[in-house]
């Protein structure tokens, strides 16, 4: 009964008091930074990275995932009462949340969505506890060729899948790669473009580049375009969540569906929730016998995308924890949490960390169970946050944003890193370039050259080592199908754009 | 309308520059070494060559379609960053409550407005928040004040 003792284990490193008090802390600040529309998850948990320093590392991830899964709870607040997303992975459920609401049914779709985050994060879970110890042992017989193509197959399953231009996010995808490479070279030590730079011989910090590209770029975007405080005036109390006896009949169907979708594109690396809560939504589109109630406040259209955002949110801890691969850059920020407490993140984690790979997992139930008391009896107290004005919002985030910079070493040239990357981030912008893979790409870039060298140096300087092995033969396949596919939906696109334009 | 996309055609050249410039950087500084044993400058001369295509991607098809405007704004963005920066002067000779209110009070003239009273009442409430958060609960080692002469 080897799942019995680990769920065992992990029980008891998740019932401390110090890991249940982070876990609500996590959840709690996950809730906030969701509920409130212009504060990202990234900028959320990159505000708060610093705090983990002064944690065990099993604390430090509890509460950081909290900060993750939490956000997925609140975001369809402000999606349902504003029809403003709370996080991107919430879009959707503008279309027929915000319907609802006007409806005079915000109440229902709130409890509604519980609900589904809820169902959908059970899944989630059971997938993840069954599925990432069976990856990890498979894992344990990868060779660098096979991790540099696993790692080729995140970064572009990131750019393709995802919407916007795939050209675009693979510039991105190597620009962030770039600026990886920063700093002294591992293999030789020499210093690489430092420009005569002393602190950027040990490498741009994550969180400075983070935090800037996210957070400073985000408040710009959102400064006097985020109007808060227009909230639809109605009862959210218990009683006006009631829903109807045909509500629950039709949202059994969605939520279990969107939470298949959901697990399913929170495991492939680089998608994540906003990929699964789209594709989620199509599905019950193409399910429903009348689509023409979608976009005017049909249950399914909440439900469906709001269980994959949930179920993908769990999920994406598979790669991350099984293989040491981020699929997102949330998750790309945890194993940075990790490494600066010494754990190398891989597949030895399972068996090697048994209390902190479980007691993480076990956490996620206790997180959302707290989520639930959260959202369904204190629903009011979220709503009345959706009416502080933004004006007073923004500059305490760019406050958090300094000193959060500063305390991880005391260093001001971390600050000036934030200057630099929140130009740059505000210039991504108004080219219309994609952040999420760059920084994708700057944390995958060194292991991914540490990989490819060693590879290289193995092979004698031959590159059919990466199609000879059968491992990363594979995943080079389907790399290439992905691309191919990328290539052929763009054209397909295009073909219907003239087509409509034509008409 | 614009009767060129001239946001990808400027954004996929700038690119393709610094994915040139990248190149030449890494095989003129670093050594490159052959394929069976990479040198330092191989992996990012390499990067450096696909950034300058996948720029000319971009590029080049922009210049047959038409394009939006894209939306550009001046004042925010500066006084967002100007507020980062004026942190950043700030934080080592003055300490950490003087920091806060110089990133309060420039940043939130970014809003084109302002609010003498509600801005007063902000800074206090951060550097109380801050002090609260960083120095009583996390016990960093900030100076809240600090007199440089």
């Amino acid at each position: 009964m080897d799942v019995l003792n680990n769920v065992g284990l992990g029980l008891q490193t998740a019932l401390t008091l110090t890991n249940l008090l982070y876990c609500f802390l996590g959840v709690f600040l996950g809730m906030l930074t969701g509920v409130i529309p212009g504060i990202g998850v990234l900028s959320a948990i990159s505000m708060l990275f610093p705090i983990t320093f002064y944690l065990e590392p099993t604390t430090a991830l509890i509460m950081l995932a909290g900060i993750w899964y939490g956000t997925g709870y609140g975001g369809r607040t402000a999606s349902i009462l504003l029809n403003i997303p709370g996080s991107p992975s919430n879009a959707v459920t503008c279309l027929d949340g915000y319907p609802m609401a006007r409806q005079g049914r915000a109440g229902v779709a709130l409890f509604m969505t519980t609900v589904a985050s809820f169902v959908g994060g059970c899944i989630g879970i059971l997938v993840l506890m069954f599925f990432a110890p069976v990856i990890a042992g498979y894992a344990l017989n990868f060779g660098s060729a096979d991790y540099f193509a696993l790692m080729v197959l995140g970064l572009v399953a990131a750019s393709t899948i995802s919407d916007g231009s795939a050209i675009k996010a693979l510039a991105m995808v190597v620009l962030g790669i770039l600026f990886g490479c920063v700093g002294a070279d591992i293999y030789t030590g020499t210093p690489r473009f430092n420009f005569g730079m002393l602190q950027l011989t040990d490498h741009i910090n994550l969180i400075a580049l983070a935090m800037g590209i996210f957070g400073v770029s985000e408040v710009i975007a959102s400064v006097r375009r985020v109007h808060t405080g227009e909230i639809l005036s109605q009862s959210v109390g218990m009683k006006a969540m009631k829903p109807t006896r045909d509500d629950v009949r039709r949202s059994w169907f969605p939520m279990l569906r969107g939470s298949l979708v959901g697990t399913f594109f929170g495991t492939l690396p680089g998608t994540g929730p906003s990929v699964a809560s789209f594709m989620a939504y199509a599905v019950e589109k193409r399910a429903a016998d009348d689509q023409s109630r979608f976009g005017k406040g049909a249950i399914e259209g909440i439900m469906g995308p709001e269980a994959a955002d949930n179920a993908a949110e769990q999920t994406s801890f598979i790669p991350t924890l099984s293989l040491g691969i981020p699929g997102s850059p949330t998750m790309a920020l945890m194993l940075g949490a990790l490494m600066i407490h010494g754990i190398t993140p891989g597949p030895s984690l399972v068996t090697e960390q048994p209390a902190l790979f479980w007691g993480l997992i076990m956490s996620f139930w206790i997180g959302n169970v707290m989520l639930v008391i959260l959202n369904v009896p204190l629903i009011g107290i979220w709503v009345r946050l959706l009416t502080i004005p933004y004006h007073l919002l923004y500059p305490s985030v760019l406050m958090f944003i300094c000193i959060g910079t500063y305390s991880v070493s005391q260093s001001v040239f971390d600050i000036w890193l934030v200057v630099f990357f929140g130009l740059l981030g505000y210039f991504m912008r108004i080219f219309d370039w994609p952040a999420a893979p760059m920084l994708l790409g700057f944390v995958l870039g060194p292991l991914m050259e540490e990989h490819f060298r060693r590879a290289m140096l193995l092979s004698r300087g031959s590159f059919s080592t990466f199609v000879e092995r059968p491992i990363s033969a594979t995943v080079m396949a389907i790399t290439v199908a992905l691309m191919v596919w990328g290539v052929w939906s763009a054209i397909k696109q295009k073909r219907r754009e003239r087509a409509m334009a034509g008409v | 309308m614009l009767s060129r996309d001239y946001r990808d055609i400027v954004g996929g050249l700038v690119l393709t520059l610094f994915g040139a410039w990248v190149a030449w950087y890494a095989s003129d500084h670093y050594e490159l070494g052959r394929l069976r044993r990479m040198g330092p400058g191989m992996f990012p001369m390499i990067l450096g060559f696909v950034l300058a295509a996948f720029g000319l991607m971009i590029a080049v098809p922009a210049c047959f379609r038409s394009g939006t405007r894209p939306d550009i704004r001046v004042w925010t963005p500066i006084f967002v960053i100007a507020g980062v920066s004026g942190f950043a002067l700030t934080i080592k000779p003055f300490g950490l409550i003087p920091a806060i209110i110089a990133v309060t009070v420039i940043s939130s003239m970014a809003e084109l407005r302002v609010r003498p009273v509600s801005l007063a009442l902000l800074c206090a409430a951060l550097s109380l928040i801050a002090f609260m958060i960083f120095r009583v609960a996390l016990g960093l080692p900030m100076p809240m004040f600090r007199w440089p002469f």
